[in-house]
């Protein structure tokens, strides 16, 4: 926060652009005995999510009437269960990944939602190794493990050396397949949940500050209307980032559904 | 010599000038594929919607799917873009 606000502090007229010194102490200094703020925020997902299904179904059962929050929460959750995990998965299989499926769910959803919530303003997901490259990696070892346990060794076998694949091309489309199946998928699962929050962290970040600096900065009225501008454009991405957070969680979710899919039913 | 002096003198600062912002270039150029992609997935999805609503449902999940798929190369663009 002082790091971002001393860019205000800046010669305006000699220097276009403020670089402040140690932009990583934002993210990486340990202040608590090696706590840094992403491994507190991260921390605070999950107290947060467990928390929310602790109240809202566990403390629920036993009201008689349902309140608002547990309904809400249970409208959540019944969306997970019968869109994603049965609806994607399949009846047969679907409820024994439902639990993993509700968790990076409701944990994505909460670290992008910080990224829109006042005071903190700064989502968990755009850190590659806290939360997107874990939870890719998880699901890259959920799929193919479910792959060899219900397959057997036939799943290597059908995308390495593909049935139905004229067998000249084999070899080719089997390493293709094989790339795409093992390096592809969770490299672009990671990295799209990654970008996609990266840049409106960036983009947020970009309108809001120099909202700020034109408009209480140094240099006179004039620069005040361009101030506001930038604000109104700033509160408009505000707005479109709630719904890019809600979407990326749903898409990661819904992937990684998909992945475990295509190892447990195979392709006929 | 002297003309050649002047071409070699312009191309410096051509070059000088663009060499910090190449990456921004090769982002532009990794975004075109992907937004005429996305924008035929999506337009085929509102067609598919309008012709049998009743199938609204699956045509947005799997619409979902492919604009992710789609959208991938423009982000290791942008990925690439920082790395660079």
């Amino acid at each position: 926060m002082e790091l971002i606000l001393a860019a205000g502090d800046c010669n305006a007229e000699d220097e276009i652009i403020c670089v402040p010194e140690r932009v990583n102490e934002l993210f990486e200094n340990p202040f608590l005995g090696g706590v840094n703020r992403t491994m507190l925020l991260t921390a605070l997902v999950a107290v947060i999510v467990i928390g929310l299904l602790y109240f809202g179904i566990v403390r629920h059962k036993k009201r008689l009437v349902p309140s608002k929050f547990g309904a809400a929460i249970e409208a959540l959750v019944t969306f997970v269960r019968d869109e994603i995990a049965i609806g994607i998965i399949g009846p047969q299989h679907g409820l024994r990944y439902f639990p993993w499926l509700l968790s990076i769910f409701l944990f994505v959803l909460v670290s992008n939602l910080f990224e829109i919530t006042p005071f903190i303003n700064f989502p968990v997901s755009s850190r590659m190794w806290a939360v997107p490259a874990l939870l890719s990696i998880l699901t890259w070892f959920i799929f193919v493990i479910s792959g060899f346990k219900e397959q057997g060794f036939t799943y290597l076998k059908d995308i390495a050396w593909p049935p139905g694949v004229p067998i000249a091309l084999k070899p080719l489309v089997g390493i293709i397949e094989l790339v795409s199946t093992f390096l592809v998928r969770p490299f672009s699962l990671a990295v799209r949940l990654f970008a996609n929050l990266v840049a409106g962290h960036v983009m947020l970040t970009l309108l809001l500050v120099s909202g700020w600096v034109f408009i209480s900065g140094a240099g006179g009225l004039a620069k005040v209307p361009i101030g506001l501008g930038w604000l109104v454009v700033g509160i408009a991405i505000y707005a479109f980032e709630i719904i890019v957070a809600i979407l990326q969680a749903y898409i990661f979710t819904l992937l990684s559904a998909v992945y475990v899919q295509t190892a447990v039913h195979p392709e006929h | 010599m002297e003309a050649l002096l002047a071409v070699q003198v312009v191309v410096a600062e051509l070059t000088g000038d663009i060499g910090g912002s190449l990456a921004l270039v090769g982002y532009g150029l990794a975004a075109i594929g992907p937004g005429v992609g996305i924008g035929i997935v999506a337009g085929n999805a509102v067609q598919a919607m309008a012709r049998q609503p009743e199938a609204a449902g699956m045509v947005r999940t799997t619409m979902f799917l492919g604009i992710a798929f789609t959208e991938a190369l423009a982000l290791i663009g942008f990925v690439l873009f920082f790395l660079a």
